[in-house]
């Protein structure tokens, strides 16, 4: 309790350093908090599109397991064999590509998705102008890209290589990576040469019948396909994202905790070598090494823990701003980034503390009898 | 400037932790820049190692990475029949996902025609694709999975032999790998299919010219290579730019906090030794040169540890991740030395300030 109190008190006494010290820490473990927040965000996002499709089940050209940037391409009477399989309620195929789409000088990377008329599942969730269904010539675009290209209901864009009117605004459907855009199916396998072939069937299933159940019934009645309920499917699109991403993510853990242990054991020593004529006297007054080492310690927990909260409300903060400024990007800050920051943390206060600890251990008590050894 | 490097050097292990703090800052700011430089690198070095200076594409499409591309029928031999046109090179692309050992990584799959070009620049073992089921890959893609000559890969819907492997070209979302031009077309039921050509002018026709004979009044996009190139690495930009640009506005501060602490403890604990020197009439610009040499040794002291640093970590993790090309250029080397400075004369500021206020008969008190 003496340690803590002592602690606390040589923190607090110059709020300069604290300061510094918590900012730095603070700053250095955001790198990583941010950087898992971003690629969490990432994956999110890139779901978007597969959670709210409609579809339970997702059947895809055998191999394909993914959306985001992939090509799926299955023949035609793949929907037909998909409806006869039990447990199917729905089965509604759909063209996907990944294409860009222009207006002026604003171009836009984007899922673009073929809807036959009428279709129940894979079309935009949420309309925040005009039709949210596409006839001939007509194309739904991300209501985000409209804004950046100054395009209204009525205008004219180009989708797949053709001219289209924007018949919509939709929303909550595009992502840092991506926008996304709907057009008529036929117009789409017309701008592709016409061949009988879709790219993924989206499927309802029954309601007494299990995705998964379904799913496995699918790959084994049609073959050349791939079955992947929602769930699954979503987990595939966030793996990639984590599979790509987690060099990047350990490279930037790394260095953000080389920093933050410079800081710390930088800001720790420094205050325990202003402190060295009070923990003389300390010693002097029969005071334990093992005292002395916890109050070093108790330290260093506390300007990391201090930094940790503060990185953690820094990150948040960024979360909010980057929402609030309408940045395509989304912070999300997961339970297990926090815990193995935390971790980090945890050893970065330890390991800061060898230094001082070693500097107050060959203190020699006679210093507080000398003059000017104090700061 | 001797007073500064007494103060600073009185206690060198904590000018050892104020150098190091300094290193791993300016390390991070120079391994993230180079991890850009080299991103961009990667990205563009299809289009940069494949002969052809303009690239005709659909209509709407002005990057080569992002997206799938897909011609109208016909445009090859208009195309080719396009004077000052010299050579022609199809290929269709599309970005597959690759799956070995529970891990998922991209191929930017290229079809090609091995007699007109566009495949890999770079065989360093095997052969090029020889039939429709065969498939040059990475080198080091091959390596990470455990992949041989001669060993069979799923891809997509049907299985595919490796006949060679080729050399950069990784890239930040996975690599490139070679098919036969006939091998996409089946594999995405897509007979006749072309996403971009290549094309190379005739010897006394400028690339810019060619590229506005082809654009006139085509249903498609005609731009020079360099602009696609250009195109690509503002793609990346998008993706890349906005993290990496807080990371290194992170380590600067960090930076700045590193030295300015270093500095403010430093001038804290000669607080006298400045009152006497102020009580005997020097004036406070003088202080503050000794409080700015200071910040600027230690500053500088780690920006030359952390260059070194940032080129032996680079150095280290493109032998050990060849996916990550580490590319430290001259031109951000000096823009980082630059910033040291400024991190110096931010760092100095509070504990000029207290010196400035200092009094001098502070050194005549108990």
């Amino acid at each position: 309790m003496t340690a803590l109190l002592l602690a606390r008190r040589n923190l607090a006494r110059n709020r300069v350093r604290f300061l510094a010290s918590v900012g730095g820490v603070a700053l250095a473990l955001s790198l990583t908090l941010a950087l898992d927040a971003i690629y969490a965000g990432v994956a999110n996002q890139l779901t978007t599109y597969i959670d709210r499709a409609g579809a339970d089940v997702w059947v895809s050209q055998a191999g394909v397991r993914n959306l985001h940037m992939v090509a799926s391409w299955l023949p035609d009477a793949v929907t037909e064999r998909v409806r006869t399989v039990d447990g199917v309620v729905e089965a509604t195929p759909i063209l996907y590509s990944t294409d860009t789409i222009a207006a002026g000088e604003e171009r836009a990377v984007a899922y673009v998705i073929g809807l036959p008329a009428g279709a129940s599942m894979g079309g935009p969730r949420d309309i925040v102008e005009g039709s949210g269904r596409v006839g001939p010539g007509e194309v739904i675009v991300d209501r985000g890209f409209a804004r950046r290209a100054g395009v209204a209901i009525g205008a004219s864009v180009t989708v797949l290589g053709r001219p289209a009117r924007v018949v919509g605004l939709s929303e909550g459907t595009a992502s840092l990576l991506n926008s996304v855009a709907f057009v008529p199916f036929d117009d789409f396998r017309a701008m592709r040469g016409g061949a009988p072939v879709v790219s993924f069937v989206l499927v309802r299933v029954a309601g007494n019948a299990s995705p998964d159940g379904v799913a496995t019934a699918i790959a084994r009645a049609v073959p050349g396909v791939s079955a992947l309920t929602r769930a699954g499917f979503s987990g595939e699109e966030r793996q990639l994202v984590m599979d790509m991403s987690a060099d990047v993510i350990s490279i930037m853990n790394v260095v953000g905790s080389a920093v933050a242990l410079a800081v710390v054991a930088l800001t720790v020593y420094v205050g325990t070598l202003a402190r060295r004529h009070e923990y003389g006297v300390l010693k002097a007054l029969g005071a334990r090494n093992r005292v002395l080492y916890l109050v070093v310690l108790a330290q260093a927990f506390m300007s990391v823990a201090i930094g940790f909260v503060v990185g953690l409300g820094f990150t948040s903060l960024l979360a909010v701003v980057v929402r609030w400024a309408g940045l395509p990007l989304e912070l999300s800050i997961g339970a297990a980034s926090l815990a193995r920051v935390g971790l980090v943390a945890g050893t970065i206060a330890g390991l800061a503390a060898i230094l001082p600890i070693r500097q107050v251990s060959g203190l020699d008590a006679a210093i507080v009898f000398r003059r000017g050894a104090a700061a | 400037m001797l007073l500064a490097r007494r103060n600073l050097l009185r206690d060198r292990t904590r000018f050892a932790l104020s150098a190091a703090g300094v290193a791993v800052s300016v390390a991070l700011i120079l391994l993230l820049a180079g991890y850009r430089a080299g991103v961009y690198g990667q990205s563009t070095a299809y289009l940069a190692n494949t002969p052809g200076t303009v690239v005709v594409a659909e209509r709407g499409i002005r990057d080569f990475l992002g997206t799938s591309s897909k011609l109208p029928p016909g445009t090859e031999d208009v195309v080719r029949r396009t004077s000052g046109v010299d050579r022609v090179i199809p290929i269709v692309s599309q970005f597959v996902i690759f799956e070995r050992h529970g891990r998922k990584d991209g191929f930017f799959l290229v079809g090609y025609d091995p007699a007109r070009g566009g495949g890999p620049w770079r065989l360093v073992e095997g052969r090029e694709p020889g039939a429709d089921d065969e498939l040059v890959i990475d080198r080091t893609t091959a390596r990470q999975h455990g992949i041989a000559i001669g060993d069979r890969v799923q891809l997509l819907d049907r299985e595919a032999a490796i006949v060679g492997f080729s050399d950069e070209t990784t890239f930040w979302a996975g690599s490139i790998a070679f098919a036969r031009i006939t091998t996409l077309e089946a594999l995405l039921r897509a007979p006749g299919l072309r996403s971009f050509l290549l094309v190379s002018p005739a010897p006394d026709v400028a690339a810019e010219a060619l590229r506005d004979r082809l654009a006139g009044g085509a249903p498609v996009e005609v731009l020079l290579t360099s602009e696609v190139i250009a195109n690509d690495r503002r793609l990346l930009a998008r993706v890349f730019d906005v993290p990496i640009g807080l990371m290194v506005a992170i380590a600067f501060v960090v930076g700045v906090l590193v030295v300015g602490l270093v500095i403010y403890t430093a001038t804290i604990e000669r607080r006298r030794e400045y009152g006497t020197i102020k009580a005997i009439g020097a004036r406070n610009r003088t202080l503050y040169r000794v409080v700015a040499v200071q910040a600027l040794i230690a500053a500088a002291t780690g920006a030359i540890v952390g260059i070194g640093l940032a080129v032996g970590a680079g150095a280290a993790l493109t032998a050990l991740r060849p996916q990550f090309l580490v590319a430290l250029e001259p031109a951000v080397i000096l823009g980082v030395l630059a910033s040291s400075l400024v991190m110096a004369i931010v760092a100095a500021l509070i504990p000029a300030r207290m010196i400035a206020r200092l009094e001098p008969a502070e050194v005549f008190r108990g």
